[in-house]
């Protein structure tokens, strides 16, 4: 009884108790200007595990996100000079394009998502190879700092990206809680077979999901493309993993139906933490995959709902 | 012989079983009854070593004996039969038959088929069965795999010196007369080796098989009956704690319906595999009720009017409109409410909250601008709350964690609050108590006095002839006959099964 009652706050427990023993090991990092550093370092990757959060939720995933991010990354770059500021909405439209492809791909075809995002990501890193002639592009510093250079200005002291995550948190949350769209998603999630029974268009929920998830990726690749100004096609390697694992140590299992954006916003700070402390502890940057890989099989042990499960694992 | 004492067990806020002492004799067949919830299951498990107790002790022969878990209590010589077939459907007869003890025929590392065939016609044999071992299980009838699971559990008897303890859980209930009097046959020739708990909510068949029966009711056993002195009424009064309504269908309170007004017109529709030329209407305020046995297509047509399947010729019109796109969507559009068999998957979202659930089918009616507006949804629930009476500490509880009567009345009020002016049921009382079967009945007579057309699909024929105006008898995927259920002149039992079969 008292564990089900504590589930839910399992992640916060965490993420305050790995706060303390990197903060006693290490002093300096309860610095606030540190901390507002190390916060506003994560802000990708929160974008990024935000939108991934609603693939999960549903019950599926989308591994296209990382490269989705290398592909906006390059588009980008190689369109910044000629829309500027607007390029914002090409990189939306063509993350909700491939997003919303992985979605038809899973729902039409009864592909599993993880294959089909996983398809769907190699298109996207082909395209980006294809795009950049497999060569690192740079912006033009002048072009940057019109279009975007207040993105890295600060206003009192806070950093504009962490505005800018701020406002996202604070849409993808109403869009989850308040709006008819987030309880399709919660019906689909944690029961899929009576939404199709209560006539909700479920296909229509996932497809919908999967473009979330795909334009959260690519804001995700604009943030991080302006921020290091320029464009590649491997630039957001390694955001995969620790994306997923933001996700789950969140507290919303692979199995879907509960937890939600703000339980990611809870996992990004654990793996922000995670990431600190590998810092202090002089990981080499090599080992830190290692890390949140196991870290990773960890959350989905202990998150996953073995219920919904029937003991069938393949 | 086998003894279970002052059994307890809790489960987090339910006391499952209390103070629960039961007994078993050689040779004995004892029945065990109860509504659902009463503790049956529970007791089952804890007596094949699924659960154990948190209070008391098992005994064989004086022994005190604890199972940790069904392999253990097999190794003691309890085996269980079940009610939802543990036969894996696409393994022969004979390999499901020695499923986990495949040893005892291997040489060499290689199984030997031949000798486990010869093997498994023994123990087919034994239930008097005459199919060849090699068949694959899914193509046998539900009734030839009830008995494989026996023959199954029966394996136990080479394996075990003892004497057995045999449980059959509802084994009655997927199979026709004369298979039930057959398996009543084996059961009672095998007493010289088992003792078998009989398992079912017919009583008449408790009754009928059973040397005594215990009556458990909230967890406690609280009447044993012997085999002389059992009386059905009787033991439901016990089962219930109460007298059950003589009205219990409320057939008084049927009305005539108003024959002009056409819902539903199905003309010669056909899905292939499934039913052929099918056609009737369904007017308002009718009940219109599909008899058949399991697989003669009366969960088809109900799931074609869903739009959960597609006919594959004929037409269909719903109030007077021809449907050439059939989805549950569209079939939601045309104020069609579908209360599924598998009320825990398909009907209520385990995980949503009562007002969640209640409004999942009309989402547009409560949403501006795509913002749901949850003030108008709690006051929905709670006028629902009230009106059907569920019992739920509020609107916010996870309908998962509520009973199956009050889950049904949900998945009810989804429909009845979003306007639905035609209800499909499928099997809406399976798996309920008998009070919370009474309000279901209670709610279909008043759906029908408002003018709701309502397609039928009962749980047991008596319920069909009870709450129908008009009965159709489908065998194999074809229309037999049509009867008429006016009140005082409603078919009898003999003359639904005798079109059925």
């Amino acid at each position: 009884m008292s564990f089900k009652f504590l589930k839910p706050y399992f992640p916060w427990i965490t993420l305050v108790m790995l706060t303390i023993i990197v903060g006693i090991a290490n002093p300096g990092f309860f610095s606030p200007a540190g901390m507002i550093i190390l916060i506003a370092d994560i802000v990708p990757l929160l974008i990024m595990a935000l939108g991934m959060t609603f693939a999960i939720y549903i019950g599926g995933i989308d591994l296209s996100v990382q490269q989705i991010a290398n592909m906006i990354t390059v588009i980008t770059t190689v369109y910044l000079a000629q829309f500027g500021i607007w390029v914002v909405f090409i990189v939306i439209g063509v993350g909700a394009l491939f997003g919303t492809l992985s979605g038809y791909v899973t729902t039409r075809f009864y592909v599993p998502s993880f294959v089909s995002t996983l398809a769907i990501g190699f298109v996207a890193l082909s395209v980006a190879k294809w795009l950049s002639g497999q060569r690192a592009l740079y912006m033009d510093a002048t072009f940057r700092d019109n279009s975007f250079g207040w993105v890295f200005g600060k206003t009192w002291g806070i950093p504009h990206e962490l505005i800018i995550a701020v406002v996202l948190v604070l849409l993808v949350w109403f869009l989850q809680t308040r709006m008819s769209f987030g309880r399709a998603l919660k019906a689909v999630g944690s029961g899929e077979l009576a939404a199709v029974a209560s006539g909700l268009n479920v296909n229509r929920v996932k497809i919908l999901a999967f473009c979330v998830s795909g334009i959260f990726a690519a804001i995700a690749g604009l943030m991080f493309s302006v921020k290091l100004s320029g464009g590649d096609a491997q630039l957001a390697n390694g955001f995969l993993l620790p994306a997923i694992v933001a996700v789950l140590v969140g507290g919303t299992p692979l199995t879907g139906g509960v937890g939600g954006v703000i339980n990611t916003v809870c996992g990004t700070l654990i793996v922000m933490v995670i990431r600190a402390a590998m810092v202090y502890l002089e990981v080499d940057a090599t080992q830190q995959q290692m890390v949140f890989g196991i870290i990773l099989i960890i959350a989905i042990t202990l998150t996953i709902d073995r219920s919904k499960l029937r003991g069938i694992v393949k | 012989m086998f003894e279970l004492k002052t059994i307890d067990k809790h489960f987090p806020g339910v006391h499952a079983l209390q103070d629960v002492d039961f007994h078993i004799h050689r040779g004995e067949i004892v029945g065990l009854v109860g509504e659902n919830g009463a503790g049956k299951s529970t007791l089952m498990k804890i007596i094949y070593g699924a659960y154990q107790p948190d209070g008391g002790t098992i005994e064989i022969d004086g022994k005190s004996v604890r199972f940790q878990n069904p392999r253990q209590a097999m190794d003691n010589g309890i085996g269980m039969v079940f009610q939802e077939q543990s036969l894996i459907p696409n393994l022969t007869v004979m390999e499901n038959i020695f499923l986990g003890y495949e040893n005892q025929f291997v040489k060499f590392g290689v199984i030997n088929w031949q000798a486990m065939s010869t093997a498994a016609k023994e123990q087919l044999a034994k239930v008097k069965l005459d199919i060849d071992p090699n068949t694959i299980t899914m193509e046998l009838s539900f009734g030839q795999r009830q008995l494989v699971e026996l023959a199954k559990v029966l394996t136990l008897e080479e394996r075990i010196q003892g004497h057995l303890v045999i449980l059959l859980d509802e084994p009655t209930s997927v199979l026709a007369e004369e298979e039930v009097n057959l398996l009543f046959q084996i059961v009672r020739d095998l007493t010289k080796r088992a003792s078998f708990i009989f398992i079912s909510h017919r009583i008449d068949e408790v009754l009928e098989l059973s040397d005594r029966i215990y009556v458990i009711k909230d967890g406690k056993i609280v009447d044993v009956v012997q085999h002389d002195e059992a009386e059905v009424t009787a033991i439901q009064q016990k089962m219930v704690g109460r007298d059950i309504d003589k009205e219990y269908y409320r057939e008084q309170k049927q009305k005539p319906y108003n024959s002009s007004e056409v819902l539903v017109t199905f003309d010669n529709v056909s899905l292939d595999g499934i039913y052929r030329n099918i056609s009737f209407d369904l007017h308002a305020g009718e009940v219109l009720t599909l008899v058949g046995t399991e697989g003669s297509g009366r969960e088809g047509i109900l799931r074609t009017l869903y739009g959960m399947e597609q006919c594959t010729s004929g037409s269909v019109k719903i109030k007077g409109e021809k449907v050439t796109h059939f989805s549950a969507t569209a079939g939601v559009s045309r104020s069609i409410g579908y209360i599924p068999r598998e009320r825990k998957i398909e009907g209520i979202v385990n995980g949503m909250n009562v007002y969640e659930n209640m409004t999942l089918s009309q989402l547009k009616n409560f949403r501006y601008l795509g913002v749901m507006n949850v003030p108008k949804e709690k006051s929905l629930a709670t006028a629902w709350i009230e009106r059907l009476g569920i019992k739920t500490p509020s609107v916010y509880k996870d309908c998962g964690d509520l009973s199956g009567g009050n889950q049904q009345k949900i998945v009810l009020a989804k429909w009845r609050s979003g306007g639905s002016e035609i209800i499909l049921l499928d099997h809406p009382t399976r798996g309920l108590d008998i009070g919370a079967k009474e309000d279901v009945y209670e709610m279909i007579r008043e759906m029908s006095d408002n003018g709701i057309g309502i397609l039928l699909v009962a749980d047991t024929l008596e319920e069909a002839i009870g709450l129908s105006h008009t009965i159709m008898v489908l065998k194999d995927g074809e229309f037999q006959k049509g009867f008429d259920c006016k009140p005082g002149s409603k078919p009898s039992l003999y003359d639904l099964v005798h079109h059925m079969i």
